[in-house]
């Protein structure tokens, strides 16, 4: 229930009668705070002297939120009391605040939005913050742009908060970003890639279809991501869905945006004012509270609007003293620019504060010098030491002489003896007394068992200490350096990525230039995959081979064991398949259930495409019963099963015939029997009846380099087998290229005297226009809703549009093959346009064989070009690489619209960028160490003939 | 002695205000105090008390957490020592049973009146319960139902004062601007637009409007004006010592007017009245009478003047200098009262050395400190 109070009415929010719901995620799921973070949970910790937590609310209830659940785990029953205790339980602030404890095996925020879904306490849209948020964002304005779209788009599920920064902003964690793909005018996120500092991510893939969909894309590597989601209900039920989602960037917002199967969009709310920022670790810390010192947070700033209710004084050069009196300076102390000091806390003689934030009841001694230090309440730091760069917790007593220098970090209630010296980076926390550790025993955290041995182990590694804390300290110290390498932990949580997020490391000695960040020279022609490199931000393009090269120094050992694994999930996969399969053909499913188990499994395992296409039409070649010596009847059963199922080659999730053609070679060819290698050319003869392949994709394998079993060992069996299948397939085009020359002749002649293969594809013809045209229109939709008018079959029309194309400005790639479409649907039935047909034929011969030679030349040239059936016509790249962006922050606008669109469809489409099937965009291409032109994951090739015509069209038009 | 603040009656609307004031969610002196008076209405009208006393505990303290919420809206304190001035008023004309005695010294009417009597406030209280009983045993309501209708109306008249103030100041706009007159403005001060425009009825004459960075509220000034008919200059604000030499007028806005004459104005402001200042050009001050506040800002402290966030100076997105540059963003300008010539306010004309008898006049003196 909301508070029926005239403040709750009086919020703008409230115009919709409906509860504004945001839920804080107050665990951080990370150790980047320990030790500070012993015995209490992050959101705790005090930033510039008030509570993360408090932080948050406060941003919260900027925004006009009524109802806030505070998903905690570790020491909840802390967060629970603080949160009773702090005046945000007061009735009075509008806000009703519950906390829920989730179990302690929730390890991650995805984790945690499963237990939101399951506990079902989310009634409408929400934000979803976490509990270390520092922001002066209008959240509502964010949340009304966001139901704003929601009302005529059912599938924007969320609405992501960045901010502008530059790259280089203290603010934006170098350790791990991301790079966000938007359009430019609806500030949809098309795409998001995770990045993380060390090892540097050197490439960010960008599928194809962002670009080819939208004439404009901005590439942004310049946002901070400020982690507040207004996200719809749906998103905790599609976490429910898809349990291996764990974290909230890295995996569901990518995984939406790259799954062909949730169609949602995600949109990004590029802040222009105000100010948000997470204090994800140390080093954010350090950056956050500066911020709010030098009042980006205005007018959350400590002497205006104090979430914690204190009151200060603002001082020339942003100095904050707490009002009241109580801070006693001595005459002779220094108080440099933004510092924040606490009441009752006492500066003595000739101590000098700088840049630093004091809390409450502490004292400094005569003499010390604080830089950058951050000191919570009750601390004492004792005469003459020297503190840089350290976070020191709640009741430390520091003794006199120290030297703390930067990075260190001192956990609540140690004491360190005088004149002691830590190394840098140390990190110290106090020693348990006994009786706290036999007390410990009754608390039943599992959190504590895990705090208890990561103690245990701290505490065996204490030799020598005493130098370091000097005499009569309580201190524990940590081990520093690389903990060995723990093969569990994520790759951002690594030792080496976490030094960037570690306050006041400047991590010099990480290599963290990559090596391939200098622009390519040799932007080959062909160019298809938008990679960028991210830390430079600079782009350039490059085909999928010399991607891998790129890829290589970096990661080459990680890249081998990434193969192993990738090896055995797909092993695991190709028999859930068959299984899959099995029970479908078994059991008679429909092939739309068929096909929607196959997309789920192959979200599951998360492979390519092609491999689904491989299970299925080998599992559709080896349910064909041999039928040894009778070919009528083989032909019968071929047909019977591929009208049965062929349809589902089509329905996993992208439709690439020559890729089908291709891996019915290869499955064929590697058949042990002789028997089922020659069903090669009945099946393919059955596809093509079914419209499962068109004329133009036999010959378009045919051409291709895959196709005649190029790079496998000659002499092998396999290599053998493919080409025998290629053989065929020459038979075949032989056959086609007759058969459309004497068309128009007699349709019905050429019945027997035919090689296996021949007789269905010939009765197959005549019935084929229609189909044809069915099929073609169905791909043309997907592409592009708005041809509903056929363009007239005109040649002038026919000029007019391969003439305006070029200068085509607005259309995108899709509605220009559409209209190609349209011509080849209109055009065979009408009589005038029937005299096209046979010049048409030639021409497009010409043009295959054109292709053919071309393609040969460019696997002599080895394989750069990934683009083997490149049609002759073809204008240059695709992908200007003259369009790559200028170096770091401005927003790239990749404009499609710049290339030449002709050659936009056909050149991209064959090398369709080999996106990664996972999340580590540098490892994916490992694994497909064929990186060739049919690997596309996507619905890349959806209308193949109508843009493999285009040329043979345009040469054939002067004819007519 | 203060009452809890849970205690105190419309208290949730207390509190939505010191949140609102706190988050800058109402910003504008004119928009502050108005949502003070309706706080204030509510405040008096749930209030329960047996006598005057009781009332102004109640108000102060309420008026107390609202002004301490945003110390640096004036208007907020303002219209609750307006609020109590009046209350006192009303309990003394209400137990005095005539409005005779109510004739105070005022300088508005220093002609009218000639020299100042000796004042007789406080001699009748002890024998004013004719209509009204205090602390009636009986009935403990009777006190705060015979009062709160004249009371709730002497609300009223303070909100009803600054929903016309616009048009109070502007009365006499004619009588200050002259044609072909050259005048220069800074920021956009609602009271200043509605003054221009007012005068624009019946002068032909120009004016210049400083751009006002980092805000360029300037921009708007002179949008609004050249849409009312007025010929508008828009100038940045580096030339406006340059231009001063033509300028026949200086007319600013203020934020809030000191006790000493001088007054908080949108930063900018002190350029222009320097400007000014050397050019002996004179300067006009236009505001409300709520914008009088009892204060002297004798030590210029520094935290005054109100620094915002520093976004508009340098952009967040440069990262490199964020590190490296303390930027500050001050919002308001301490205008001294040497460099004003007039205030114009709702209340008559009024030079800076007599602020301090306004303000006296206005408030009274036990609320300076709420």
């Amino acid at each position: 229930m909301p508070p029926k109070s005239s403040s709750g009415k009086d919020k703008d929010i409230a115009e919709e009668d409906e509860v504004l719901q945001a839920v804080i995620l107050a665990d951080s799921f990370n150790k980047r705070f320990k030790p500070l973070t012993v015995g209490k949970p992050r959101c705790l910790l005090p930033i510039c002297n008030a509570t993360l937590l408090d932080w948050t609310f406060e941003s919260l209830a900027l925004a006009g939120v009524q109802e806030i659940f505070v998903i905690c785990r570790s020491y909840a029953d802390q967060v629970k009391a603080a949160i009773r205790d702090s005046k945000w339980s007061k009735p009075s602030t509008g806000l009703k605040i519950v906390t829920i404890m989730t179990a302690k095996e929730t390890f991650s925020p995805g984790d945690a939005m499963r237990d939101i879904y399951t506990h079902g306490i989310i009634t409408s849209d929400f934000v979803l913050v976490t509990g270390d948020l520092v922001s002066n964002v209008r959240i509502d304005e964010v949340v009304r742009a966001h139901k704003e779209r929601r009302r005529t788009n059912k599938d924007a599920i969320m609405t992501m908060v960045v901010k502008e920064s530059g790259a280089t902003h203290r603010t934006r964690s170098r350790g791990e970003s991301g790079v966000f793909v938007l359009d430019p005018e609806t500030s949809e996120c098309l795409h998001y890639e995770p990045t993380i500092g060390y090892p540097a991510t050197p490439l960010v893939k960008i599928p194809r279809e962002v670009l080819a969909e939208h004439p404009e894309v901005e590439i942004r590597y310049d946002l901070v991501d400020c982690s507040i989601d207004v996200c719809s209900v749906e998103v905790p039920s599609l976490f429910q869905d898809n349990f291996d989602y764990l974290d909230i960037r890295r995996d569901f917002v990518h995984g939406v945006l790259t799954s062909d199967l949730l169609i949602k969009n995600i949109y990004c709310y590029v802040a222009k004012d105000g100010y948000a920022a997470r204090v994800a670790d140390t080093r954010s810390y350090d950056a956050v509270s500066k911020d709010i010192l030098s009042r980006w947070t205005f007018p959350l700033v400590p002497d205006d609007n104090h979430p914690g209710g204190h009151s200060y004084e603002h001082l020339r050069g942003n100095k904050y003293i707490a009002k009241g009196n109580s801070v006693v300076l001595s005459r002779t102390c220094k108080i440099g620019n933004n510092t924040l000091i606490g009441a009752h806390t006492t500066i003595e003689a000739n101590a000098s504060v700088h840049s630093s934030v004091i809390g409450q009841r502490c004292t400094i001694g005569a003499g010390a010098v604080l830089r950058d230090a951050y000191i919570f309440d009750d601390t004492h730091i004792g005469a003459g030491c020297v503190v840089e760069g350290t976070i020191i917790g709640e009741r430390v007593r520091i003794g006199d002489r120290c030297r703390i220098p930067r990075g260190c970090l001192i956990a609540e209630g140690v004491v360190i003896g005088d004149n002691a010296k830590l190394r840098r980076f140390e990190r110290v926390s106090k020693k348990r007394d006994a009786e706290e550790a036999v007390g410990d025993e009754d608390a039943d955290d599992e959190d504590e068992e895990e705090e208890d041995s990561d103690l245990e182990e701290v505490e065996a590694h204490q030799e020598g200490v005493e130098e370091i804390v000097g005499k009569g300290s309580n201190a524990l110290v940590w081990p520093q350096g690389a903990p060995e390498e723990d093969e569990t932990l994520d790759e951002r949580e690594q030792y080496n990525n976490q030094r960037l997020m570690r306050m006041c490391d400047d991590a010099s000695d990480l290599e963290l230039s990559d090596e391939g960040s200098t622009t390519d020279d040799d932007f080959s022609d062909t160019d298809t995959s938008y990679s960028m490199r991210s830390r430079a931000s600079s782009m350039t393009s490059n085909s999928g081979p010399s991607l891998s090269l790129n890829l290589g120094d970096p990661s080459a050992e990680t890249s081998a064991i990434h193969s192993l694994s990738y090896a055995a999930a797909e092993s695991e996969f190709r028999s859930e398949v068959e299984q899959s399969l099995e029970r479908a053909f078994a059991e008679g499913h429909s092939v739309e259930n068929a096909a929607v188990e196959l997309k789920t499994l192959r979200m599951a395992s998360n492979v390519p495409l092609r491999r689904v296409r491989e299970a299925v039409v080998g599992a559709l070649v080896d349910r064909v019963p041999l039928v040894p010596g009778d070919p009528a009847a083989q032909r019968a059963e071929i047909g019977g099963v591929v009208r049965r199922w062929g349809a589902l080659v089509d329905k996993i999730g992208g439709v690439d015939a020559v890729e089908t053609v291709e891996v019915l070679q290869y499955h064929c060819a590697a058949a042990p029997l002789a028997a089922r290698q020659a069903l090669f050319a009945q099946v393919l003869a059955a596809f093509y009846q079914a419209d499962l392949v068109e004329e133009d994709d036999i010959r378009k394998w045919h051409a291709s380099p895959a196709g005649r079993g190029e790079g496998l060992k000659p002499g092998s069996p396999l290599a053998e087998g493919v080409k025998r299948c290629w053989a065929v397939g020459t038979k075949m085009i032989e056959q086609f290229d007759a058969e459309s020359e004497s068309e128009e002749e007699s349709e019905d002649e050429s019945d027997e005297d035919e090689a296996p293969p021949k007789p269905q594809a010939k009765t197959a013809v005549p019935a084929k226009a229609p189909a044809k045209e069915e099929s073609t229109d169905e791909e043309s939709e997907d592409e592009s809703e708005d041809e509903d008018e056929p363009a007239p079959p005109t040649p002038q029309a026919k000029t007019a549009a391969s003439v305006s194309a070029p200068a085509k400005e607005e259309s995108s790639s899709g509605s220009e093959e559409s209209e190609e479409d349209d011509e080849e649907e209109v055009a065979p039935p009408k009589p005038q346009a029937q005299p096209a047909v046979s010049p048409k034929a030639p021409a497009k011969q010409e043009s295959s064989s054109e292709e053919e030679e071309e393609s040969e030349e460019e696997s002599d040239e080895g394989s750069e070009d990934s683009a083997p059936a490149k049609p002759a016509a073809s204008p240059p790249s695709a992908a200007p690489p003259t369009t790559a962006p200028p170096a770091v922050a401005p927003p790239v606008v990749v404009p499609p619209k710049a290339t030449p669109p002709a050659a936009a469809p056909a050149t991209i489409q064959p090398s369709a960028p080999p996106v990664p099937p996972s999340a580590q965009p540098s490892k994916a291409q490992a694994p497909q160490p064929e990186t060739d032109s049919e690997s596309s994951e996507e619905d890349s090739s959806e209308s193949e003939s109508g843009e493999s015509e285009s040329p043979a069209k345009t040469a054939s038009t002067p004819a007519t | 002695m203060a009452p809890e603040p849970q205690n105190i009656p419309g208290h949730r609307a207390v509190e939505t205000l010191v949140a609102k004031l706190r988050r800058r969610q109402v910003v504008g002196s004119r928009e502050a105090a108005l949502e003070t008076a309706i706080v204030l209405r509510q405040v008096v009208s749930k209030a329960r008390f047996t006598n005057i006393q009781q009332l102004i505990t109640v108000i102060r303290e309420v008026g107390r957490r609202l002004a301490e919420a945003q110390p640096k809206e004036h208007s907020v304190g303002n219209t609750v020592r307006r609020v109590l001035h009046n209350v006192r008023e009303e309990y003394n004309s209400a137990t005095k049973g005539s409005a005779a005695s109510r004739n105070v010294y005022s300088i508005g009417k220093f002609v009218l009146q000639g020299q100042p009597r000796k004042q007789s406030g406080g001699a009748a209280k002890s024998d004013g319960r004719i209509t009204l009983k205090e602390n009636d045993p009986d009935d403990q309501d009777s006190f705060a139902r015979a009062l709160k209708p004249v009371l709730m109306e002497a609300i009223q008249d303070v909100l009803d004062e600054l929903e016309t103030v616009y048009d109070n100041v502007s009365k006499n706009a004619k009588d200050h601007v002259h044609s072909d007159e050259i005048i220069l403005t800074i920021g956009h001060s609602k009271t200043v637009e509605a003054f221009l425009k007012s005068a624009g009825h019946y002068r032909n004459y120009t004016v210049i409007v400083a751009e006002t960075a980092p805000s360029y509220q300037g921009h708007e000034m002179a949008r609004s004006l050249s849409a009312a008919g007025i010929s508008t200059f828009l100038v940045p604000d580096s030339s406006i010592f340059a231009i001063m030499s033509r300028v026949n007028k200086v007319i600013l806005g203020a934020h809030a007017i000191l006790a000493n004459g001088g007054l908080f104005a949108i930063s900018g402001a002190l350029l222009a009245a320097t400007a000014a200042r050397a050019h002996s050009t004179p300067v006009v001050v236009c505001a409300g009478q709520f914008k009088l506040t009892p204060l002297w800002n004798l030590y210029h402290e520094y935290g005054a003047l109100d620094f915002a966030d520093p976004s508009s100076v340098l952009g967040f997105e440069e990262g490199k200098l964020v590190e490296r540059v303390d930027v500050v963003n001050p919002y308001y300008d301490y205008v001294g009262p040497e460099l004003v010539d007039v205030f114009i306010t709702n209340d008559g004309d009024h030079p800076p050395s007599s602020v301090y008898r306004l303000i006296k006049e206005t408030y009274d003196d036990d609320d300076h400190e709420l």
